[in-house]
């Protein structure tokens, strides 16, 4: 194979190229067969990761917010597996992401630290800043909005494949 | 696996009550260990806590049926707002002992006791050994007509 044209290719995939983004701060509403506010369990286990700083209850939205260290490697998974670890599911993830002048735009891939995040049902812009993204893949969702979500997002042939390294995002609407 | 349902208590029944001074809704200092003598119900809250609110109401009706110079039922609620907090005794219309140590889990009194989930009580005999923790109601009965002479 001519190496000069795989190079070109390689170079002309922007959707796999390493963008800085860094995620600061996730907001994870959790769900269980009791109140998730009354147990210090998810708090201890989310505190226990060196990658935290810290994790603020707000009593309002009942949400933990999770407030990342600078420069961490921390993916939504292993935070997952902290609230599940405490005996808890995840009901909703919003993770705080600063982005340098990302284009995104629907079906939209990067890869970061090992993962890959997917945009989904995400019209083309330019991400400069803070922006919060939902987590809409199983297990980050309640089972409910996913049986939902499987229908609504078919499209994305990723989405239905279900690899646990690939997060199908949102961007919210601030 | 953990539980959320499992309560690791530093403190063991056959403890004596730990010695510490909290505020009570008049602002007045509550020295714990001043309740000896009576059997004594610690409950830790707070009032965004539902299933606490739900305990509140038994326990009223417990201290309205049993309160007495033997028993005695102290609620020490976590809320770090007390504006929250006064307008929950006030709902839950509680006339027992309302104390407040506001720093959520982190409150030190919490920790002395481990209270890892909300709500949690426990329960003194008259010289202040803990007999019991997260007692239900019959068991509290039970130990009220023990201890009656």
């Amino acid at each position: 194979m001519n190496l000069k044209i795989l190079l070109i290719a390689i170079t002309f995939i922007p959707a796999l190229s390493n963008v800085n983004a860094q995620i600061s701060k996730a907001e994870i509403v959790a769900t269980g067969l009791t109140c998730s506010m009354c147990s210090n369990a998810i708090n201890k286990q989310l505190k226990s990761l060196t990658e935290v700083d810290s994790v603020v209850i707000d009593l309002n939205t009942n949400t933990f917010v999770v407030h990342l260290k600078k420069d961490n490697k921390v993916s939504p998974r292993i935070l997952k597996e902290r609230v599940e670890k405490a005996g808890f599911f995840v009901g909703s993830m919003i993770i705080n992401m600063s982005f340098e002048n990302v284009e995104v735009s629907d079906n939209y891939k990067f890869e970061k630290d090992g993962f890959s995040m997917v945009f989904v049902e995400t019209k083309a812009k330019t991400l400069d800043g803070e922006n919060k993204v939902k987590i809409m893949d199983k297990g980050f969702v309640t089972n409910k909005e996913f049986k939902k979500l499987s229908k609504s997002l078919s499209k994305y042939p990723t989405y239905i494949e279900g690899n646990e390294d690939d997060y199908h995002v949102k961007v919210m609407v601030p | 696996m953990s539980s959320p349902f499992l309560i690791v208590g530093q403190l063991k029944t056959g403890d004596t009550i730990p010695d510490f001074i909290l505020t009570d809704h008049l602002g007045e200092s509550i020295h714990i260990p001043s309740f000896k003598g009576k059997i004594l119900l610690i409950d830790f809250w707070a009032s965004w806590c539902a299933p606490c609110r739900r305990a509140n109401k038994k326990l009223v009706g417990l201290h309205r049926d049993y309160g007495s110079a033997n028993f005695e039922i102290v609620g020490i609620s976590v809320d770090k707002d007390q504006t929250k907090w006064l307008k929950a005794i006030a709902k839950d219309q509680i006339e027992y002992t309302r104390l407040i140590d506001p720093h959520g889990f982190e409150a030190k009194s919490a920790i002395q006791f481990g209270v890892e989930a909300l709500p949690a009580s426990y329960l003194f005999d008259p010289t202040g050994k803990l007999i019991a923790i997260n007692p239900t109601e019959q068991e509290i009965k039970q130990q009220l007509n023990h201890f009656k002479k």
